[in-house]
């Protein structure tokens, strides 16, 4: 087995009186693309926030190549690329002067990289010289994009990467995570609820609910594998699954059953005159899968 | 022999087939219907990934397949290119109908249809269209 990237056990953390984590396991293998996914408010900033360390947990452990996230060395940090979903930029730098005040800090910045990220991006005309704090909510964006890919990190974390982007900006960032990225087998973290820019890049997906990783999958499996079958409470009572996921029962006593089904088992159930045999999309699995 | 662009593929997301299945789909049909002829020179991994804006990771998984299947090759140094054929198109084409035809059974199983109407059915969409 590789070794892991990241290495969660036991996280918790409350705010107050509202658990936000509840014991979070999960681990990370090197070279993953990972989508993490839940709903508004799931703790999916203070996950990604817990994971490197950026604020610590009430109890259980975050490790990062095998260092406690909290206290990380130089050389680790180094490696990590993070983009915030509330970016804390410095309001009166221009881009140009936070990007060079951040090259001092780094062993490794790809000059060659961040100056063609910053032509395309637009930030090669007046942009590069305006301070952040007049910065559009997308320039904003795009320059913490361009801050954490700058030397060339071998774990990228991205909140929320492309909330403030227009179709064209959330391409442009698509593009740079496919050439300059995701070659380089660099592993990457992100939450997004764009599902649709998800589905292209991420091979796996994690959902975060009710303070857990509750489901870890390849995408392409979850996708081929999930079925959601539905009947009377009659023909579904006998029905039972190795992998259920979730069984509910309407007001007028129809179940609906969520399970991931192997493709033998799909064929066997559609055979069945009395149920419904559906696959879902993406966004129908986050709907059912978070409820 | 062609060589063909990256712009030969298109995807959908949002849909419940994964998109590296689009892909072979979308291979399966351009060589069924001899858009892709045997010999053709398939768009790189990367140039895909690129164009479609999707991981290189996936468009790799859909050709490792087709190459395992028999319809693609890999040559050193050239890339992809579609296989000889060994069987005839005709078969192929009808085989691409399948899946469509057995999500219409089922259907026809669910609303409890007498197989004869169905066939009936078919027969005058068929007529229809012609």
């Amino acid at each position: 087995m590789k070794p892991l990237i990241v290495e969660i056990s036991g996280l918790h953390k409350a705010f107050g009186k509202q658990q936000v984590l509840q014991g979070v396991d999960w681990s990370i293998e090197p070279g993953k693309v990972i989508g993490l996914l839940g709903r508004n408010g799931a703790g999916k900033s203070t996950l990604l926030e817990c994971l490197l360390g950026l604020r610590e947990a009430d109890a259980g452990a975050s490790l990062v190549y095998g260092e406690v996230a909290t206290a990380l060395s130089d050389h680790v940090r180094a490696d990590i690329g993070y983009v915030p979903q509330q970016s804390e930029l410095f309001s009166w730098l221009t881009p140009l002067q936070l990007l060079d005040y951040f090259k001092a800090l780094y062993p490794r910045w790809n000059t060659a990289k961040v100056d063609g990220l910053m032509q395309r991006w637009g930030f090669g005309g007046e942009a590069g010289n305006k301070q952040i704090g007049k910065l559009s909510g997308g320039e904003k964006q795009r320059l913490s994009i361009i801050r954490a890919l700058a030397h060339d990190p071998k774990l990228l974390v991205l909140d929320e990467p492309v909330a403030s982007l227009d179709p064209v900006g959330r391409r442009d960032f698509l593009h740079e995570l496919v050439d300059g990225v995701i070659e380089r087998d660099t592993t990457v973290i992100f939450s997004t609820h764009i599902l649709s820019d998800l589905e292209r890049v991420a091979l796996d997906v994690a959902f975060l609910q009710g303070g857990r990783i509750t489901l870890q999958a390849p995408l392409d499996e979850l996708l081929e594998s999930a079925h959601r079958i539905t009947g009377t409470g009659a023909a579904l009572a006998g029905l039972k699954f190795v992998d259920e996921i979730r069984r509910q029962q309407d007001a007028g006593g129809g179940v609906s059953i969520l399970a991931r089904l192997s493709g033998a088992e799909a064929v066997a159930l559609r055979a069945g005159p009395e149920l419904r045999v559906e696959t879902l999309s993406l966004e129908d699995l986050f709907v059912e899968v978070t409820k | 022999m062609a060589t063909h662009t990256a712009s030969l593929f298109s995807i959908a997301t949002g849909s419940s087939d994964p998109i590296y299945r689009q892909l072979i789909e979308q291979v399966r049909r351009f060589i069924a219907a001899a858009v892709l002829k045997p010999g053709d020179i398939l768009p790189s991994v990367r140039d895909v990934a690129l164009v479609l804006a999707v991981n290189p990771m996936t468009v790799s998984k859909a050709y490792n397949m087709l190459e395992t299947e028999g319809l693609l090759s890999r040559a050193r140094g050239v890339g992809m290119l579609v296989a000889e054929r060994r069987s005839a198109i005709k078969h192929d084409r009808e085989h691409l109908m399948r899946p469509i035809l057995e999500r219409a059974g089922a259907e026809a199983r669910q609303l409890e249809l007498d197989p004869a109407a169905v066939m009936t059915l078919f027969a005058k969409i068929l007529e229809e269209y012609k």
